[in-house]
Parts: structure tokens; sequence; C-alpha cells
């Protein structure tokens, strides 16, 4: 069956911009994912570990957040950031 | 030749005063049609916490209208759509080229999402003002109307993931605009407002300084489906405690070219203050004012249970925002009361934007003019006696295309426009 996509494909080209996203999106959410393959961390302690703006790493978590990859911990003992870790996708 | 689908009346716009005159007229047996340029009707109130002066949640009061709307048998509403070539040949004789946008999703869609969950391009969410991620294909929101995906297709990366996966066959790219005629006799216009855009003020350090945001952006964190978990930073996600309000950004304002009052903004900061007061206990909240606008019926008693709540409210204009290296934020303001400048330091800084005009009246109609007051809101050439006319026989406005309105009066508003309209239809007001 002819996949309505082909009728897409043939009237449009994907603009260089959308491939940079998903690279920029992919290399940060794996960067994120990695780090918080060690355990829970506060979005300060991610960015020390990186070279990435700490605005990025913040609207990248709060991305994979929202599509259910990571949950929101306590709140460290300042009241002032939250611990995020890895949620278990089933 | 298709034949052109005859309606009584054009709602143009499907925010709360449009939605309004729309029920008003559809309930006593008027045949409506309501055209939408969103993805889904509830214009900017869907969006919103909860509202001044009562505190009534949003969307809760929001929601039953939207569906009420939606399931009137007497209104027909199409989304991401737009009118334009609007033609007057008589009085009761109107017509207009529909224009109904492409979503590339049939209504077989059930919300599922799983589509999204595949789609590999994440791109700023409009709907969340910008402070998380969406994908390319996705549910507007949770409470839209239609509950159904679109995609974007400027950020499409043509992958057919979505097509692949989606459980009701729903995706369909061979969606192509389409373009149809309809014959009306009367019109409502009620395409509402914009807001001001900060970055017409690069002294704020909107757009520069992350800690800066909206009073809309303010919104959506004090909503149960905010972007982030609780009220956060977007730079670094930190939880803050020392908030300010600067109000009238773009208000009043005669350098940015809007020199009148927005009418909310006073009002939504002394309810966002008070909201934030209970999301953060240990927050301190300053608003910075030049005159505190309280005039309707229980305002001057929210502002004084903002008083008692321990809100700081300074009369001073904020003249300078800069950013520190840990993302604080120093304003530099004038205290009017002393006369001198002062400087103070917060952890978040809310614009209360203003409210503007939504000129999309003026492009639309292909005979005639839809005339513009002085502030490029619609005119209204009657004010006193017929408050909903325009200078075009049979056009009417709803809501805030006529000006800076709350949603109380927007609806009163869309009162007096469906009744006006009624009165037309049935050969009486013109
Ligand atoms: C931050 C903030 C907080 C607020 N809080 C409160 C509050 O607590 N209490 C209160 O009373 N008020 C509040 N308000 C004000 C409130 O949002 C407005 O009074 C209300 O939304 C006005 O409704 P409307 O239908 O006139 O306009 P809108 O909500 O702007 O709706 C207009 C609709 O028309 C559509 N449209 C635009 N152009 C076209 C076109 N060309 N074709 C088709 N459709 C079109 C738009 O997409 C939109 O859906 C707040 C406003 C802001 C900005
Ligand atoms: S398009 Fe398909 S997969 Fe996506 S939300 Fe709709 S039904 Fe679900
Ligand atoms: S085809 Fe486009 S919308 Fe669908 S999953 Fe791929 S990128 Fe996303």
């Amino acid at each position: 069956m002819k996949k309505t996509i082909d009728i897409m494909k043939e009237k449009r080209k994907v603009p260089q911009g959308v491939k940079d996203k998903i690279k920029a999106f992919n290399k940060l959410k794996k960067k994120i994912l990695d780090s918080l393959k060690e355990g829970e961390k506060t979005i300060p302690e991610i960015a020390k570990e990186m070279d990435d703006d700490i605005d990025a790493i913040t609207y990248n978590l709060m991305t994979l957040l929202k599509y259910g990859f990571l949950e929101a911990g306590d709140i460290d003992d300042n009241d002032e950031y939250y611990y995020y870790r890895l949620k278990n996708k089933e | 030749m298709v034949e052109s689908k005859e309606y009584d009346v054009l709602v143009i716009g499907g925010g709360i005063a449009g939605e309004e005159a729309a029920l008003n007229l559809a309930n006593i047996g008027y045949k409506v049609i309501l055209v939408e340029k969103d993805l889904s009707i509830g214009g900017k109130m869907i969006h919103l916490s909860k509202v001044f002066p009562t505190l009534d949640c949003g969307a809760c009061i929001t929601t039953p209208k939207v569906s009420e709307t939606a399931r009137h048998p007497n209104i027909e509403i199409f989304t991401f759509s737009e009118v334009q070539d609007i033609e007057k040949h008589a009085e009761n004789d109107f017509s207009a080229t529909l224009i109904e946008n492409p979503r590339y999703v049939t209504d077989d869609c059930t919300g599922c999402q799983i589509c999204e969950e595949k789609c590999p391009v994440v791109v700023e969410d409009q709907y969340q003002w910008n402070l998380v991620g969406r994908k390319a294909v996705y549910v507007p929101f949770s409470i839209a109307n239609p509950r159904i995906a679109v995609i974007d297709i400027e950020n499409c990366s043509l992958c057919g993931l979505c097509e692949k996966v989606c459980p009701a066959n729903a995706i369909d790219f061979s969606q192509v605009e389409k373009k149809s005629t309809i014959k009306i006799r009367s019109i409502i216009i009620a395409t509402g407002f914009e807001l001001f855009d900060p970055l017409l003020i690069p002294r704020y350090g909107y757009g520069k300084f992350k800690n800066v945001v909206t009073s809309m952006q303010m919104e959506r964190q004090l909503v149960p489906t905010r972007p982030f978990n609780n009220v956060l930073r977007p730079m670094d996600g930190k939880m803050p405690d020392n908030i300010a309000y600067v109000l009238c950004a773009g208000s009043r304002d005669e350098t940015v070219g809007n020199p009148i009052c927005s009418q909310v903004c006073c009002m939504y900061s002394v309810k966002q203050a008070q909201l934030l007061m209970g999301a953060l206990p240990m927050a301190d909240v300053t608003i910075y004012y030049i005159n505190i606008r309280a005039f309707g019926k229980g305002f001057c008693e929210f502002f004084q249970q903002a008083k008692g709540m321990g809100i700081e409210f300074i009369k001073g204009k904020a003249g300078l925002i800069k950013e520190k290296e840990n993302g604080n934020l120093i304003i530099l303001y004038e205290d009017i009361q002393q006369g001198n400048v002062k400087e103070a330091e917060h952890d978040l800084v809310v614009l209360s934007v203003g409210m503007l005009p939504n000129t999309d009246f003026t492009e639309i109609f292909k005979n005639s003019r839809v005339e513009q007051d002085l502030y490029n809101y619609v005119n209204k050439v009657d004010e006193l006696c017929c408050p909903a006319k325009t200078n075009i026989d049979g056009v009417f406005v709803a809501g805030t295309s006529t000006g800076p309105l709350d949603i109380p009066d927007s609806i009163l508003s869309a009162g007096a426009a469906s009744a006006e309209a009624a009165g037309y239809l049935n050969g009486g007001v013109k």
C-alpha cells in the first residue's frame, strides 16, 4: 500500500534547519540520559559535566520530562533545585 | 458548480467572545458558522490558570463553554481555517471565501499521542509559550477542542513514522488546502487581541535573559499542565524565591506605539502574585507599578487581599534590567514616591505584557473596509446606543476586537453583538 508520506516527499524537501534540530536534540538527549544513568541529579549538577548552555539543558531536560523519559524527585536541601532521574519506560 | 453553503451568521474567531456570540445566536435558532484560525477554539482564556478576582479555575469555566459550542447542532466550526474576500452584496447578503488549512491528520484521530512519542523532531511548544519542546506531530494541548493531532509540516522530517504507528490510520499527507464559498446574512468579528511583544523593549532583556518571562509564560507555569514540574526559572530550573512583576510592559507607552492601558495587567498580576504565594510559600513577590487600576467589582478588595498576603507593591517605573552571572536580575527603577532611582535584585522577573489590537479584520473584506478606531481596534460607530455596531451594516464586533477587556466584559460585549445581530437578521437594527 502506498503510504501518503510518499506524496509529501514528492512535494517537499526537508529543510536543513529541521535536520539540525533533530541532531541537536538527540545529542543533548543522549548526554542528559547518560549523565542521569549515574543517579539522580539537579540541573546545575548536570550542567557542570557539559559545555552546553544551562538554559539549553533545562529546555531539553524539561522536554524529556514531558515525554516521560525522566521524573522529578525531591528538591535539594536549600529548596532550590529539584533532582531528576531516569524513568523506567514500560 | 459547487453550491455554496449558507448560514445566518459568520462568527470570526473562537475565543470566549466568539463562542458566547455563536451560542447566543445558535440557541435562538440561527445557523452559525464559527471560523477559528488556530488549531483549537478557546482563545487566550483556555490557556489561563485562574481568573481574577474570584480565583475560579479558568479551564473549569471555559471548557464547558468550549464543548457546548463544539456540540451545538446549530454551530458548524472550522478550526485552522480563515475567511477572506468578504463581500457585501445587499443587506442580509454577504459572501466569503473559507480557507481550510490541511492538518495532515483526519478526524479519525483519537488523540492517543502515539505518533507524538515516535516523532523525532522537537521544536518549541507555542502553547507553552516556548518554555518546553513539542514534536512535529502533536495534539495542540490537553484540553484542545478538537483534540486531534496536527502535523507541523514546516518542521517535519518526512520520516513517515507517525503514519506507520498511528493505530487509527489518521495520518494523511495527501491533504491540501481547501477553498469554498459561503453565503451569510450577518457577521460578528471576534478576532481578539495580540500580546505585546516584549522584544520591542530591549532594555528589559527579554529573549536575552532567560529569567525574564512574560505574564503569559507565568500563566502556563501556574496551571496543572505546566511546562515544568513546578514554577521554576527557565534558565536553570531553580525554584524562584524573589519574584518581581513589571507592570505596564508595553502599555501606556507612546515609545512603543501603545499609549493606552491594557486594563487587565494590573489585576492578572495581582492574581498571579497571589497564586505564586500559594505555589511557593517561601517566595517574596514584588510588584512595580505606575498606578494600580482596580476599577471593577471586587478588584480593589482583591488588591487589598494581595497586600494582606505580604505581596510588596512599589510605585516605581522599571527602566533597565541587567543580568548577573547566576541568572539573577537587577532592576533599575524610578521610585515615583521618593523621586530617585533605585536598584533591586530578583531571581525571576515577569513582564506584565499588555494587549494590542489584532488587525486581521482590516484584510478580510473585499469591497468594503471595517473602520479602525484611534488605537487600531474595530471602531464602534455608535458606542452608546449599539455598542457592537461597526461602520458596515450587518457586521458587528465582540470582545477584545473592540479594545482591551477582561473576560466578563468580553462576554458582555458578545451578548451585545449577538443581540444586535439577531435584530439585524430580523430586519431591525442595522
Ligand atoms: C496573561 C493574561 C492573563 C489574563 N488573566 C485574566 C483573568 O484572570 N481574568 C480575566 O477576566 N481576564 C484575563 N485576561 C484577559 C482575557 O484573556 C481576555 O479578556 C479574553 O481572552 C478575551 O477574549 P476574546 O475572545 O475577545 O479574544 P481572544 O482570546 O484573543 O480570542 C480571539 C480568537 O480569535 C482567533 N482569531 C484571531 N484572528 C483570527 C482570524 N483572522 N480568523 C479567525 N480566527 C481568528 C484567535 O485565534 C482566538 O482564538 C488575561 C489576559 C492575559 C494576557
Ligand atoms: S494521529 Fe494517530 S497516533 Fe497520532 S494522536 Fe491521532 S490517533 Fe493517535
Ligand atoms: S513524518 Fe514528520 S510528523 Fe511524522 S513522525 Fe516523521 S517528522 Fe514527525
